[in-house]
């Protein structure tokens, strides 16, 4: 009366197609895009701060794992308890001039795209290097002074 | 194995998978350093008293700097505009002739909000000192405390402000609802708000806010001696912004 | 008196063509979802004095038909009408369905949509009725899924189970929806019936829309339905629609005879467009023609004019879902008791609210997207019966069997 079998070879076929759609595609989407990668990438070149900021508000191997949790733990603190501490977001500003050159460069290294600065101020490129023209401080890349100030006069 | 074994294993593994994973999500979420210390304002309780007998009709100081200082939209449509505080003129519907009056409104930081009872995150909520404050990391933008405050006091940024007035403050993206915070930010570190300053700034000093639970307090002051009114105090939400003068 | 089900073939013309419109409505509503998630919600016709608008008036729409599709279902499942087994699948098909479109709805109107899946179940509030709300809707679709199951492997006492569980839960999705309403702070909103008379009107545009898809299907695919099951559902579809009048009567009376709430109330009956549909779309052609079409003898019977009131009814309960959801925002509070407010940089009047074209082809890539899922479920899963007949019971063989007097039993 009533054709079990049949049924089940059809559900079978349209779980595979679930299936494909559901692990294939994004494996083989990551297969596809490293095959046509070219060569991989340098790791990413950060624009460190004047050499006179030396410590940032935790160990800088600290801050390279977790400032995402760090930041998660002061964003909790701040809005759900009103604990308001020096260190803040609008604190990393104030050493980082380039958003572009430090924290873009990493995220977009490895695709993540924290979206923090749609509502928090973070200022322009321009602005920063005026600031750094008055007070003369230099950018600094791993460790090298360089003269000229990467992608901050915003030209 | 049977097709059918391998089936149901495969399922079972899945499901037990995907409630590792959520376990795991709770886990991490966890503070990392311990650093959550209780409220340093724990055992306040911050309310407003606003003189309406001071206040000088026609004046907006207060209400721009409210929207100066916590960046809320303004771009002139009414349909979409944001105001955390505004300012109206009210007229007594039995009798006209008694005259107008104006009249600021905003978020009430009821005691008993409706607000936070609804919101499905515990987006809204309310903080140790009273206020009432929405977590816009968090909110998700299903705008149902709109419709359950009874004041009118929270709105909906159907669009983000494009334009930064306080750059130390950060502004909303589009999608998720607000309402006056009392300046929580300010009041942490024990400024006043940006209203109260601007009022201050303007000679009159009709708003005042202040800790309801401290009696040497102005505003506990001022409570006890005048006649305040709250609004809709029949709903229970038990306001804490008192008018005097209403 | 086994019932066959089959899938159909799914290859002809009309079919395909169907699948393509309904495809390409999912695709459209797709498409404006991403473009309002782009640009924010100002794009649609809502407003900060009426945050809810079309999605939330059909997401409730949704809901509704979906708990009444449940209820014919559990004719069979729970009551144990065999004649009503033929519907059973498709019913339940169809709830899971209409569910699954009322949760889209829902989702498609939120202003941060990429926060849904998380936070809501991270965060859970349990005062919250929109936080209840989608764990009833999760367990109504996972219910569903257990009984078409059950259903499909024709495990009888398992059926009787969750079909038992699924009536049960329909009744707490439907009156939890209501509740989403019933115990809001606006004026036009607050009121303990509510909820009940939430499920009253689901039951009416639930059984309504059964009718129409089963009468529709049938004819379509060449099967035979016995007119006798739609009569019987057509005269249920009536006594739903009693009670639904019954509620609106109850409610707006009192409404209109508490001094409080007279300004509120005339402001719902006669204050504007969305009276226009309570009268009109609500009252007269959603329930009063039906139910005159549905109790007149003559007209009863026929099927066509079953149909038709049908037709009605699914419309004016789509009426009574918007004039729940939107009097309730645009009837404005008083915030000062006993004061008027003249002059505001907001609107604090009466407000307006428009239906932007956005809102309506997000509501149809809605109805897209379960209209593909049903014809795809016609197509694979055996959900339509060979045919649909009222059996006469079978007749005990004792009955046959006269007893002549010396006590001897001789066949007849
Ligand atoms: S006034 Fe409105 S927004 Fe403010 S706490 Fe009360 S209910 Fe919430
Ligand atoms: S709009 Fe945001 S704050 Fe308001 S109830 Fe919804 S999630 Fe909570
Ligand atoms: S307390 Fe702050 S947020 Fe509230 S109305 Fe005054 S300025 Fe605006």
């Amino acid at each position: 009366m009533f054709d079990l079998n049949k049924i089940k070879e059809k559900a079978y076929l349209i779980a595979a197609l679930a299936a494909v759609v559901v692990i294939l595609i994004p494996i083989g989407y990551s297969i596809v895009t490293n095959l046509f990668a070219g060569p991989p990438q340098p790791r990413p070149f950060l624009e460190m701060p004047d050499e006179k900021y030396k410590e940032c508000v935790r160990e800088t191997e600290f801050m390279r794992q977790h400032h995402w949790e760090l930041l998660r733990t002061i964003r909790e603190e701040v809005v759900r308890y009103g604990k308001r501490t020096d260190i803040n977001i609008n604190k990393c500003r104030e050493c980082h001039v380039s958003r572009e050159g430090f924290c873009n460069r990493c995220h977009n290294s490895v695709n993540l795209y924290p979206d923090c600065f749609g509502c928090h101020y973070y200022p322009e490129p321009s602005e920063m290097a005026e600031k750094m023209r008055k007070s003369g401080d230099k950018a600094i890349l791993f460790g090298q002074s360089i003269e000229r100030l990467p992608d901050l006069s915003g030209e | 194995m049977e097709r059918r074994d391998f089936i149901k294993i495969a399922g079972g593994t899945f499901l037990a998978g995907s409630a590792c994973a959520y376990a795991f999500r709770f886990l991490t979420a966890s503070n990392i350093d311990g650093l959550i210390v209780e409220n340093l304002t724990t055992g306040r309780k911050y309310g407003m008293v606003i003189d309406l007998t001071k206040c000088i009709p026609g004046c907006t100081a207060c209400v721009e700097a409210c929207h100066n200082e916590n960046n809320v939209i303004h771009s002139g449509d009414k349909r979409w505009d944001i105001h955390w505080l505004r300012k109206v003129t009210i007229e007594n519907k039995l009798s006209p002739e008694v005259g107008k009056k104006e009249v600021l409104l905003l978020c009430n930081h009821c005691d008993k909000p409706p607000c936070a009872q609804v919101c499905p995150v515990q987006a809204t909520y309310k903080r140790h000192d009273g206020i009432v404050i929405v977590d816009h990391h968090r909110c998700i933008g299903c705008r149902y405390c709109v419709i359950a405050c009874p004041y009118n006091a929270r709105m909906f940024n159907f669009k983000s402000e494009e334009e930064w007035h306080n750059k130390d403050h950060p502004k909303r993206s589009h999608g998720v609802a607000e309402a006056c915070t009392l300046c929580a930010h300010r009041l942490d570190k024990d400024q006043p708000p940006a209203c109260v300053e601007a009022c201050r700034n303007v000679g009159t000093g009709a708003i005042v806010v202040g800790d309801l639970n401290d009696p040497r307090s102005e505003i506990s002051k001022l409570v006890e001696s005048r006649a305040v009114k709250r609004l809709k105090e029949d709903l229970g939400t038990d306001p804490k912004v008192h008018y005097i003068g209403l | 008196m086994d019932i066959k089900f089959e899938s159909i073939e799914g290859n002809s013309i009309p079919y395909m063509v169907m699948m393509s419109a309904f495809a390409l409505m999912a695709v459209v509503g797709l498409i404006t979802t991403f473009f309002i998630i782009e640009k924010g919600l100002w794009v649609t016709g809502m407003t900060n004095r009426v945050p809810w608008g079309l999605q939330i008036v059909m997401a409730v729409y949704y809901i509704g038909l979906s708990a009444g599709s449940l209820v014919i279902s559990g004719l069979y499942g729970v009551f144990g009408k065999q004649e009503y087994k033929p519907f059973a699948r498709i019913a339940v098909y169809l709830a899971m369905l209409f569910l699954i479109a009322g949760l889209l709805s829902i989702l498609t109107d939120q202003g941060r949509m990429d926060r849904v899946f998380v936070e809501p179940f991270v965060y859970f509030n349990l005062r919250s009725m929109f936080s209840i709300n989608p764990i009833l809707y999760i367990g109504h679709i996972l219910i569903c899924v257990i009984y078409l199951w059950a259903l499909f492997t024709e495990k009888r006492k398992l059926t009787t189970i969750v079909a038992t569980t699924a009536f049960g839960w329909a009744f707490c999705v439907h009156s939890g929806t209501g509740a989403i309403f019933g115990f809001g702070a606006r004026v036009l909103y607050e009121s303990p019936l509510l909820p009940a008379s939430f499920v009253a009107a689901a039951m009416a545009s639930g059984t309504a829309l059964m009718i129409l898809m089963i009468v529709g299907l049938f004819k379509v695919t060449n099967r035979h339905v016995d007119d006798g099951l739609i009569i019987w559902l057509g005269r249920f579809l009536a006594v739903c629609l009693l009670v639904v009048v019954y509620f609106l009567m109850v409610e707006n009376l009192y409404r209109a005879y508490v001094v409080e709430l007279r300004s509120a109330a005339m402001y719902y009956l006669f204050g504007g467009i969305h009276s226009i549909l309570f009268w009109f779309g609500l009252l007269l052609v959603g329930c009063f023609i039906p139910m005159f079409l549905l109790f007149r003898r003559k007209t009863g019977k026929q099927i066509r004019w079953i149909v038709l009131a049908s037709a009605l009814v699914v419309f004016g309960v789509l009426c009574e879902r918007y004039v729940i959801v939107i009097p309730g925002l645009t009837h404005a509070p008083e915030i000062i008791a006993g004061m008027e407010i003249v002059q505001s940089p907001i609107d604090e009047g009466v407000a307006n609210y428009s239906i932007s074209i956005l809102e309506i082809l997000q509501a149809l890539g809605v109805l897209g997207v379960i209209g593909f899922l049903f014809g795809f479920g016609l197509k694979y899963l055996k959900l339509l019966p060979d045919e649909a007949r009222i059996y006469e019971r079978a007749v005990p063989a004792v009955a046959n069997i006269r007893k002549d007097e010396s006590g001897v039993a001789v066949g007849k």
